[in-house]
């Protein structure tokens, strides 16, 4: 880029220009407010060259400050508060000659426009008052404004609503009618249409404050807390699988259900934080606030064949200071990665302050493409721990019983010493076209065939041995003789790079077809040695790249005893040590009445605990690792040594906070921390009215949108953390209003003044998320089956979406699907692999999760019309819809009504009746002369088929109830 | 429509305009100001996208109206392919120089190796007369190296990402971290849709013959990122539906499906008379489309009318669908139908051993179909505006990993030197651009100096991914720097911070 024009090099024209310009402001100087309208200005348009970057700062002035404007540059200074004139900005935006006008030509930035100049004279004049961004400063409760109609007003809100329709000459739209609130309410609080139960009391309920006791009934159901929960998952990214490369499954799920817990339970929102962000480093946590540090492990991770763990460690934390940033601070100070913030005052040591906060966990940068890359903990509830621990109790009762004296004799008595090997040898190497071939073909060397040229080897039970083939599609046989005292089983534990096979005395043992590496689980295998020698045959397949063996002839259970007397022998008064072989006795001891009981008691409690799934948690390191500003965000160019630290525009670590996750925790949920409470709140204002207060709910920071009613944010935020930061009371706040209950039609006058409803003119009108649109369809079709957590299912999708996109070796190569209730669960636990999620929920913009996401796109697009036509699982839930209708009444008409309600929540207009009636009959009448199509059309999806209708008659129906489940109606919040 | 009501629609595009200084999309609505009345509303939903692009693009005459990218993924080995080493014969198994190699970084899959032997090609290279000093091509590509007139060699293309998440996902998107949107995603967001009834930018996945597919190739690398997802790369399947959910069910037949549509057409406009949400608007012209897509989308799959000269052009392989054969001839009807951007995918190319085992079924695969793609276009007159580019996402070391024989060896990824080409839309033909040391490792100037280029600024003679970008977008009338999106308080475009046309590669 050329260098930009020094702004001192004044010229003649400039001069000329300015007595010329020198005229009376023509904005009103009490109109203008600093933020609003000066900053935006500058930092379009002047920040890139003269902001926060002090590196950037060309001819030394940056117009970031009042001290940095106002200072003397040599030949003036770029702001002379009251004197527009002899400022040299005014004079350099205003330059005739578009050469020496600022911003340059080929800065690529914009020329103000004469509105813009006259703003900022007018700003100059009244004395350049810098104000600090409007979202850095901790919000107050604001005055209460009077407004025109305060009966109106069914709480606060209303009243912030109000005073901004009456500043903007706009009259809030009459409530709605009860049936659409009920659907509104219930939409946008649990994500599924109200039950006809629910709808009913609600209809009934003529008492004063039905809405209310109607809306906290929806609060209270367990589907509030999933449908909540799901708008968090995308913020913080959540997915199946670990995102990159391979893209295996990653073990997390219990994290969601946790989330889900915790809306229900309704803990309060700097808890929730709190947990997620430092959970670990609380004192003693317990296993709930471990769950919420998947938090923190969520990152895409990796282990790509040859990634350099360094540079992953970098990409995780990146991954991690990011999603923090714009999920909770609703700050993007990404940009601060490579050079301080070009538009808010983050400076690139500050990233890095926040970096190292996150850099420091016990997590390898690298994922070893494992399901659980530890640290990670079972997640049980507490009722499960308490369980456990009654076992546990009762466990420890027969263990005490034992003496352990008694103990240690009868097990040094019972005692085998380990089998010895000897004489190892390998074969020669034989080489095949292809994998199978050198897995079947039976060559010189294994049993039965003739003999091999041996030659000696050196191997190890139990040490790896690499590279005994080098060539791909090729095998070897290994052999070795094994010597055991007396007849005795043997489990060997068998670890191969590629496939392996195992004869033991000229007997296959063992064959298992693999493609892995040494690393990867070993095989178990039960082999019955004989007393004396014995003859042990390995083959090894390498289908490609490295390959390897390793036969570890392991016994746990005399593996155990020796342990277990070893330690006794050393302390025996240690109560661990005691404990151990008091344990060890009745697990491998001699039979008794306790020691089955004991045993049948640790088997139901090792299955039980076996059961809880696992969850990936953060631990922090016990010295963190030294962080340094990477230049240019790369992770090989270290720059200065960094503290962790906030932003000190953003405030510091209050009193008494530790420097660690904990203390920024703690930052984040002080009540003075100026942005977490406003960036929550203003997500919610946007669930319920599809667009936020701050329409950029990721961006509050200088880039984003001046906020169109901030008392109203302000209140939102104050009376959150005021009310306990309970989400529940905040979200009964927003909908309960006036403001919410109001009618959604849109008037052409309404259309002109407020078209994006951004003035809350008229009731909210969006389309539905992905995932309400299927629950919808699914609730329709009387298929719902809303059962809370557990691991992802997988429901229909066409074949070859996995496979297509997925590296052969990964583990979710293969799409299997899952069969029964399990595919009729809510969509929040689709399983989600995060290089191919579920394709319906992606076409109706669900995001990838690979990235944090606030604000998903809302798209209108003919693959979704595709996609709601045709996908089984919605047609599936039209047929079983078609016969929940037939069943309803005699009549179709009053089937029809009972459609709509199923679907709409209220009776059809008689428009609808004339169109869908008359269709009917045709369809019926067609279906009726071609039964074979009418059964061919019923025939989509797993749930069984009605015996009793007629084919022709719900294939009819199917049509007319997809055809309501693909008017815009059904679709949209409304 | 009733005009009161295209004009009350109108006013509301005007409003939002006027608005849009306080952040509301600026790029989306003005484009919406720039549009007639409601007809056009309706005519701007097009099959992906809106049918228009951003206003001011394409920001001056374009070369090529549409591009097709042939992205060989897992990193093709340019020294076996394109860059002929000869002096690399006598140094069999000799340690790479540490003048060579300086220190730099390599991946932990050979950083444990003891040495770094080096290993020729195994493959005969011929000299080809192009449009300037000729050029060599490897035996393994006859039928490209038949075409070398029309193509544009780079052989210095460059990259900073040693992985293939990472660097296909830079190459793809400007970014190796993802969240950015796509190549593709950008040109319909940008220009918008050139047809009435087909995707902007279509995705194809190919078959590879040796059946090691080893590199995952997925929706993300067609994703939209932060743009509306409108944007996105629709990916065309050679089984089951091409579309996704594109075929009725079983047991309705079109006029059922016909009515059906026309009843929730009546529906709608039953809640638009009642609502007045425009955007009911949009819901029932995407219906239309859909039903459209119904037939198009199956038309242009049928291969059936090519006649066999075609056929026999592409080769055998194009009988059968999914090939990376049939997907060039594909690719083919579908520019002529107005596509604008097609990817095709082959996967494959990362050979880390036994790479004379499987590097002639990859070249197999591909060399043919890609020269009878250029061939195709050329006699339909096509290349002229149609932008081919062939390429992956780095290259391959020079040294062995793993065991070295004169006739087998592998090679590792080599980021700092690989080779794409292009043809048509532009580019200069018949050329070769570029120069790399006899080792194949740096990338070195005319007089065979190393270059040590930077993504800061341009070198000439060394053409980082995002100047491929840059140029591709040259090419196609956009100024890199000006194809932005405002998010998170930041322009973002392709190119991130950088990116330079390479004028030297262009007519």
């Amino acid at each position: 880029m050329k260098a930009a024009i020094p702004l001192f090099s004044l010229s003649l024209a400039i001069f000329g220009f300015a007595s010329l310009s020198a005229r009376t402001p023509a904005v009103d100087s009490h109109a203008i407010s600093f933020g609003r309208d000066i900053q935006p200005i500058l930092s379009q348009h002047c920040y890139k060259c003269h902001g926060p970057d002090a590196a950037k700062a060309a001819a030394g002035l940056r117009l970031d400050s009042f001290a940095g404007a106002t200072s003397q540059l040599g030949n003036g200074a770029g702001i002379v508060p009251g004197k527009p004139d002899a400022s040299l900005i005014i004079q350099k935006v205003s330059n005739p000659n578009p050469n020496l006008r600022m911003p340059p030509p080929d800065s690529g930035v914009q020329a103000l426009t004469a509105e813009q100049i006259d703003k900022l004279r007018t700003w100059i004049s009244a004395g350049a008052r810098y104000e600090r961004h409007w979202s850095f400063v901790a919000p107050v409760m604001p005055a209460i404004p009077k407004v025109s109609n305060p009966a109106w007003a069914k709480n606060l809100v209303d009243r912030f609503v109000l005073a901004k329709l009456d500043e903007e000459g706009l009259k809030p739209e009459p409530e709605a009618d009860k049936e659409t609130l009920a659907m509104r309410a219930s939409q946008t609080l649990t994500g599924l249409p109200p039950t006809t139960a629910e709808l009913k009391a609600f209809e009934q309920d003529q008492r004063p404050g039905a809405y209310e006791r109607y809306v906290d009934r929806l609060l209270a159901s367990p589907a509030y807390g999933e449908h909540e929960a799901r708008y968090w998952l995308d913020a913080v990214r959540y997915g199946d699988t670990h995102g990159l490369q391979l893209d295996n499954e990653r073990a997390i799920y219990p994290y969601r259900d946790w989330v889900i817990g915790a809306f229900n339970e309704d803990l309060p929102f700097d808890k929730f934080v709190k947990w997620q962000v430092a959970g670990d480093l609380l004192p003693h946590p317990d296993t709930e606030q471990l769950i919420a540090t998947g938090y923190v492990r969520m990152n895409l991770t990796s282990n790509e064949g040859g990634a350099i763990p360094e540079e992953f460690l970098a990409r995780n934390t990146f991954d991690r200071v990011d999603t923090t940033s714009t999920a909770l601070l609703g700050l993007t100070i990404g940009c601060a990665k490579c050079h301080d913030h070009k538009f808010d005052p983050i400076k690139q040591a500050d990233y890095y302050g926040l970096y190292a906060y996150f850099d420091s966990t016990k997590d390898d940068p690298l994922d070893g493409n494992l399901t659980l890359p530890p640290p990670y903990i079972r997640a049980s509830t507490k009722g499960q721990e308490a369980q456990m621990a009654a076992m546990d109790a009762q466990l420890n009762g027969w263990r005490n019983d034992v003496d352990p004296a008694v103990a240690s004799t009868w097990l040094s008595q019972n005692h085998q010493s380990p089998p010895s090997s000897r004489d190892w040898q390998e074969s020669p190497i034989y080489s095949s076209k292809t994998f199978d071939e050198a897995f079947d073909k039976a060559e010189p060397g294994e049993p039965g065939q003739p003999a091999a040229t041996w030659k000696p080897f050196k191997f190890e039970p139990g040490k790896d041995a690499a590279n005994l083939i080098g060539k791909d599609n090729s095998s070897i046989y290994v052999r070795g003789t094994i010597r055991v005292e007396k007849d005795r089983t043997i489990h060997l534990s068998v670890s191969s790079d590629d496939a392996v096979r195992l004869w033991l005395n000229g007997k296959l043992i063992h064959s298992h077809k693999i493609n892995r590496g040494l690393s990867d689980a070993p095989d178990d295998v039960k082999a019955d040695f004989r007393a004396g020698d014995n003859e042990l045959i390995a083959k090894v397949i390498n289908g490609a790249g490295p390959d390897g063996l390793n036969i570890r002839l392991v016994d746990a259970n005399e593996t155990r005893i020796d342990k277990a007397l070893a330690a006794y022998k050393k302390a025996p008064t240690d109560a661990g040590t005691i404990l151990e072989l008091r344990s060890t006795y009745l697990e491998v001891g001699p039979n008794s009445a306790n020691s089955s009981a004991y045993r049948r008691l640790l088997k139901k409690r090792t299955d039980f605990e076996a059961a809880i799934p696992m969850t990936l948690i953060a631990k922090e390191m016990d010295t963190p690792r030294p962080t340094f500003i990477l230049k240019r965000g790369l992770y090989d160019q270290k720059g200065d040594a960094v503290e962790r630290h906030i932003p000190a525009v953003l405030g510091k670590l209050p009193n008494g906070a530790p420097n660690n996750r904990l203390g920024l925790a703690d930052w984040l949920t002080d009540p003075a921390n100026p942005l977490v409470a406003r960036v929550f709140v203003n997500r919610l204002w946007q669930q319920h009215f599809g667009t936020g207060i701050v329409k950029t709910v990721e961006d509050l920071g200088t880039q984003g949108e001046w906020p169109l009613n901030q008392p109203l944010l302000d209140y939102l935020a104050v009376s959150f953390v005021k009310n306990g930061w309970s989400v529940k009371k905040l979200n009964r706040l927003i909908v309960t209003s006036a403001a919410f209950r109001q009618g959604s039609q849109i008037s052409s006058a309404k259309l002109a003044k407020d078209p994006e409803n951004r003035f809350i003119s008229r009731g909210p009108r969006f389309r539905l998320d992905a995932e309400v649109i299927r629950d919808k369809a699914l609730a329709a079709g009387g298929l719902l089956v809303q059962r809370i957590g557990g691991h992802g299912f997988k429901p229909y999708q066409p074949d070859g979406l996995w496979e297509g996109s997925s590296d052969p070796a990964s583990g979710t190569h293969i799409y299997v699907q899952d069969h029964g209730k399990e595919i009729y669960r809510r969509s929040l636990y689709m399983f989600w692999k995060r290089t191919s999620p579920p394709p319906v929920m992606v076409t109706f913009d669900a995001p990838l999760r690979d990235t944090c996401i606030v604000r998903r796109s809302v798209t209108n697009t003919p693959l979704q019309a595709l996609a709601l036509l045709n996908e089984p699982g919605l047609l599936e839930a039209s047929r079983t819809m078609a016969a929940r209708v037939i069943d309803s009444a005699k009549t179709e008409p009053l089937r029809l009504r009972s459609a709509y309600e199923i679907a709409m929540g209220h009776e059809p207009n008689s428009n609808e009746t004339a169109i869908l009636l008359k269709s009917l009959n045709r369809y019926e009448n067609e279906y009726r002369s071609d039964e074979t199509a009418a059964k061919k059309l019923l025939n989509v999806g797993e749930a069984p088929q009605s015996k009793t209708i007629d084919p022709a008659e719900q294939a009819a129906w199917m049509v007319v109830c997809s055809t309501i489940m693909n008017t815009n109606e059904f679709l949209t919040q409304h | 429509m009733d005009p009161i009501r295209e004009a009350e629609l109108l006013m509301t595009r005007r409003q939002l305009f006027g608005r849009s200084a306080l952040g509301i999309g600026t790029a989306a609505l003005s484009r919406l100001f720039a549009l007639g009345g409601l007809g056009s509303l309706l005519e701007m939903a097009s099959a992906s996208g809106d049918k228009h692009g951003l206003p001011g693009f394409p920001n001056f005459a374009p070369k090529a109206k549409r591009v097709i990218f042939l992205f060989m993924s897992g990193g093709p080995s340019q020294l076996d392919l394109w860059d002929y080493k000869p002096k690399l014969n006598d140094l069999f198994n000799k340690d790479l120089p540490d003048n060579i190699r300086r220190g730099q970084r390599i991946t932990t899959m050979t950083s444990g190796q003891t040495r770094f032997p080096i290993a020729p090609s195994h493959y005969s290279f011929k000299k080809y007369d192009n449009q300037d000093e000729g050029v060599w091509v490897s035996e393994l590509l006859p039928h490209t190296a038949s075409v070398v007139n029309e193509l544009c060699v780079i052989r210095s293309m460059w990259t900073e990402q040693i992985n293939h998440d990472p660097a296909t996902t830079y190459l793809q998107t400007g970014s190796p971290l993802p969240g950015r949107p796509s190549m593709g995603a950008w040109l319909s967001y940008g220009l918008g849709s050139m047809n009435e009834d087909l995707p902007t930018y279509v995705v194809l996945e190919s078959k590879v013959s040796s059946g090691k597919p080893n590199q995952p190739v997925y929706p993300r690398l067609w994703g939209t990122g932060f743009l509306p997802s409108q944007y996105q790369g629709v990916s065309l399947r050679s089984s089951g539906d091409p579309v996704l959910y594109l075929k009725d069910p079983n047991g309705m037949n079109r006029k059922t499906r016909r009515e059906m549509l026309d009843d929730v057409a009546a529906l709608n406009h039953n809640e638009l008379s009642e609502f007045g949400d425009p955007e009911i608007n949009a819901r029932i012209a995407q219906y239309e489309l859909a039903y459209r897509l119904q037939a198009s989308v199956p038309d242009l799959m049928d291969l059936s009318k090519e006649t066999p000269e075609t056929m026999e052009l592409y080769g055998k392989d194009s009988n059968e669908a999914g090939t990376f054969a049939a997907n060039c001839l594909l690719a083919r009807r579908m520019v002529q139908r107005g596509v604008r951007f097609v990817q095709i995918f082959h996967r494959g190319w990362d050979l880390h051993s036994n790479l004379t085992g499987d590097l002639p079924s990859q070249t197999r695969d591909v060399d043919q179909a890609c020269a009878a793609l250029i061939k195709d276009l050329k006699r339909t007159g096509m290349l002229e505006d149609t932008l081919v580019v062939w390429g992956g996402e780095f290259g391959r070391t020079v040294y062995c990993q793993g065991p070295l024989t004169r006739d087998n060896y592998g090679r590792d990824h080599h980021p700092r030197a690989f080779t794409v080409w292009m043809a048509g839309g532009g580019v200069k033909p018949g050329i070769a651009y570029g120069n790399t040391d006899d080792f194949g490792y740096n990338i070195v100037d005319k007089s065979g100096n190393i270059i040590d280029p930077s993504v800061e600024s341009f070198t000439p003679g060394a053409v980082h991914i995002h100047d491929l970008n840059a140029t591709i977008l040259n090419q196609l009338g956009i100024d890199h720097t000006k194809l932005t999106y405002h998010y998170q308080g930041r322009d973002f475009r392709l190119t991130d911070v950088h990116g330079h046309v390479v004028k030297d590669l262009i007519s």
